[in-house]
């Protein structure tokens, strides 16, 4: 039993250790000079540490403007998914209207709509609304997700009704109850909603690619993209280096906050 | 004046669901209404530029783009390519994930911190990981090729080869996708009664008749949820390809969506594809409804 443990305590480790493998190479070969990169067989460790890869590839990219705008569509996206689907969520849960259970059905359907079928139509319309070619394209499209709201009513399905219908005699509006009461009772449900959509908003590649024109609209992942394609001029060391300053953000956050993370993930995919 | 009110319900519900209603009907469901009516139609990118938000131009040509789709060398050759993909990547994510949810499941040491470990991929971009792949499978200076002539085998030149560019892509796949698909079996194990266990090592049970006779058949509906799960992430191959291969070689790497992307905003070829679109979707539902059969049959 012990030597079968000491097996499995190995294999598990290696396992890991191949899974942190291209990070582990990410991060050294983003730390090499120029010259080194291009050596075969390559070095496993730097053998000068060139930290100026950073501040050159951040000037050079203006990655300044990308990292403003990702944050600038980010924060409001996630904001008003929380926002809008708590909302939704509440009224599917606690509330009683006309076509409520066809509505709910059709949510569901809309599940299985693969976003390819989305991304053409969804050109159109975001150019017919004139909000091509500008960040307010990439947030107001996106800030109500299926997932949230299903996510969100969950959770507002475990709060009693009587502890609503008590407020409501209190003379507590429907509007404050929600606010008041709903919400922060939501507290670990929106914390997990948050990581997740802010993940999402933050790597989201494709509708970018699709909306944006101006390089000085450009989005993390975009900016990212595009450069490693037009290759003629950047080195790999300094291309790495700003694909470890585009994951800092949502690596922070995840090792920060694991724990609301996953459990978030767990609830949203076992479910349903 | 009262029953109406009734049967309208709360009023307030209406503005609950205001801002989703409005938002999921003009972004979600009105383009798939969008796309269906444009498979039908001939549409010309100037008659759309001119066109209204609610107008759908151009003559209606019946299932001719449906017909010109199944007929098309390139889309049977996506179709193929994303079969491809899908035998690489199912198989391997689906044993990658159990075996190591299984691993996890035990307390071993440093348990948590290798759990984390196998979960980062998942939240790095695609951008960012086909980045990192693309150095990892450098033909000439990679990490890859530099482990295997260690052991005295020449790599290949993975990314430009019709051969080995898609089982790269597939294989970052699934590095990205293992460590979620791993937590869904975790979740699955940890629901298993622990007497049924205890109850196979009275009778004598060996590790495999456990996982044969107990593990696997009650985790026999996660699985199928998997399954649906990787066989629509299957379909919706798009961003890898765009940025390690751009298709090629030869058009060994061109996916489906990858293909309706193409012909959308690089020949503008609107009414095709829409309907290339919609051929996926139908797929994706029928995945869909069998899955939901097969799982109500066995649970009854």
């Amino acid at each position: 039993m012990k030597t079968k443990n000491i097996t499995q305590t190995i294999v598990l480790w290696m396992i890991g250790i191949i899974f942190l493998l291209p990070i582990y190479w990410l991060f050294v070969s983003s730390l090499k000079s120029d010259s080194e990169i291009t050596r075969f067989p390559p070095t496993f460790w730097p053998e000068t540490i060139v930290w100026s890869n950073y501040p050159e590839i951040w000037e050079l990219l203006k990655f300044q403007v990308s990292f403003t705008n990702s944050f600038l569509v980010t924060v409001p996206t996630v904001i008003l998914t929380v926002l809008f689907s708590s909302m939704a969520g509440y009224a599917f849960s606690k509330k009683r209207f006309l076509g409520k259970n066809t509505l709910f059905v059709l949510l569901i359907a809309t599940m299985t709509v693969p976003p390819t079928v989305l991304l053409l139509p969804l050109y159109f319309i975001i150019t017919k609304l004139g909000m091509f070619d500008s960040l307010i394209g990439l947030i107001v499209p996106f800030s109500v997700t299926v997932f949230a709201i299903f996510f969100t009513k969950q959770y507002i399905d475990d709060i009693p009704n009587e502890m609503l219908e008590a407020a409501k005699v209190d003379g507590s509006s429907d509007f404050h109850t929600f606010f008041t009461i709903v919400m922060p009772l939501l507290r670990p449900a929106l914390t997990a909603l948050i990581i997740i959509d802010t993940v999402q908003n933050w790597n989201s590649f494709t509708m970018p690619l699709v909306l944006l024109q101006s390089e000085d609209k450009f989005t993390i992942p975009l900016k990212l993209a595009l450069m490693a394609q037009d290759t003629v001029a950047i080195p790999w060391s300094k291309i790495l280096a700003a694909n470890v300053l585009s994951l800092l953000p949502v690596l922070i956050l995840f090792l920060s906050l694991q724990k609301q993370f996953v459990a978030g993930l767990m609830a949203g995919s076992v479910k349903g | 004046m009262r029953s109406i009110k009734r049967h309208l319900g709360d009023i307030n519900a209406y503005l609950f669901i205001l801002p989703s209603f409005v938002i999921l009907g003009m972004f979600l469901v009105y383009p798939v209404i969008w796309s269906v009516a444009a498979s039908f139609k001939d549409i010309q990118p100037i008659t759309l530029r001119q066109a209204g938000l609610f107008e759908i131009p151009g003559h209606f040509v019946g299932f001719d783009h449906y017909a010109a789709a199944l007929n098309n060398r390139l889309f049977i050759k996506a179709v193929i390519n994303t079969l491809y993909f899908g035998v690489i990547f199912i198989p391997i994510t689906m044993l990658g994930s159990i075996v190591l949810a299984m691993l996890v499941n035990k307390k071993l040491p440093g348990v948590n911190m290798v759990r984390s470990v196998f979960f980062v991929p998942y939240i790095i971009s695609v951008v960012s990981a086909s980045l990192i792949f693309i150095f990892l499978f450098n033909g000439e200076k990679g990490l890859v090729n530099a482990l295997l002539s260690q052991i005295g085998i020449s790599g290949p030149h993975w990314l430009t080869s019709t051969l080995w560019a898609m089982p790269v892509i597939a294989i970052m796949t699934c590095w990205r996708n293992i460590g979620y698909f791993m937590l869904i079996y975790l979740s699955g194990l940890q629901n298993i009664p622990k007497d049924l266990y205890e109850v196979a090592d009275v009778e004598g049970a060996t590790a495999l008749q456990k996982f044969k006779y107990v593990t696997w058949p009650l985790l026999g509906r996660i699985s199928l949820v998997v399954i649906i799960l990787l066989m629509i992430n299957s379909l919706n191959v798009f961003q890898e390809v765009y940025i390690m291969t751009g298709g090629g070689p030869g058009d060994s790497t061109i996916t489906v969506p990858f293909l309706i992307f193409n012909r959308a905003f690089k020949y503008y070829e609107i009414g095709p594809a829409a309907a290339m679109s919609y051929l996926l979707f139908i797929v994706v539902v029928i995945v869909t409804i069998i899955q939901k059969k097969i799982v109500n049959n066995r649970l009854g």
